[in-house]
């Protein structure tokens, strides 16, 4: 059993992507994709793959709700056992999440750890945050 | 990517065959036409949504709008889907107890 090598793992505090979108539905399939593909390539389990799929939709779409500002900024930070995504936008009127939706049904039961948050970057104004934890399920170096 | 909508009859009932993506972008348009088909006076659906890629709470929503729709006029909604990645969503969120959910067509349009 050799020959295969796991994608480079980095292991970093900062973000390891950091991708900004305007704040439209229409743009939730790029960052679906791109926590789909970052999880891939860290040699994720599809069903771990499909869990942060639909986790990173389900956050950012619970933020598209309370979005004033026109931009939806996602970051991605890798750790040896876990993929976090922190998801964020401008709001004028932060609120948590209604807990009873389906929305945060989901997100809660596919993510490992969630996360909300309301911080005041130095630009001013408010942000509401959801970062969201997966967990590796299985270490492919095992 | 996008979302791709059909619609036929088959026995009593009205096929909407669903392909691509459900999300918040486009679960409006699947609300739409389960609106018109209701408006239509079809009130036996059934979903089929084995092409369908991604699906999350939004097209959920979607489905149990259409749901309540029809149950107002004594119809039905069924779901045809044998993809383990969308039924853990209907499992997730209870929603398994609430739809007839079929392997096929022919089983959803046979369990009537």
């Amino acid at each position: 059993m050799t020959g295969h090598e796991p994608a480079t793992v980095t292991r970093l505090s900062r973000p390891d992507i950091d991708i900004t979108v305007p704040a439209d539905g229409a743009y939730l399939s790029v960052l679906r994709t791109a926590a789909a593909g970052l999880a891939a390539r860290l040699d994720f389990t599809l069903d771990d793959i499909e869990d942060l799929r639909v986790a990173v939709d389900e956050a950012c779409s619970i933020l598209l709700a309370q979005a004033s500002d026109g931009r939806l900024r996602c970051t991605f930070t890798v750790s040896d056992a876990s993929l976090t995504v922190a998801a964020r936008v401008p709001s004028h009127d932060p609120r948590p999440p209604t807990q009873d939706g389906f929305a945060w049904t989901v997100l809660t039961a596919l993510a490992t750890k969630v996360e909300v948050k309301v911080v005041s970057p130095s630009t001013g104004g408010h942000d509401l945050v959801i970062c969201l934890t997966h967990a590796r399920s299985t270490d492919p170096a095992s | 990517m996008d979302l791709s909508l059909s619609t036929r009859s088959q026995d009593d009932f009205e096929v909407i065959e669903v392909s691509g993506e459900i999300d918040v972008y486009t679960a409006p348009r699947l609300r739409e036409a389960l609106v018109e088909l209701v408006s239509k006076g079809h009130h036996n659906l059934i979903v089929d949504v084995e092409r369908v890629e991604f699906l999350d709470s939004t097209g959920l929503g979607v489905l149990v709008g259409g749901l309540k729709r029809v149950r107002s006029h004594d119809g039905s909604l069924d779901i045809v889907c044998t993809h383990d990645r969308l039924l853990k969503i209907f499992r997730i969120t209870g929603l398994t107890k609430v739809f007839g959910i079929f392997d096929s067509v022919d089983a959803a349009v046979a369990s009537h």
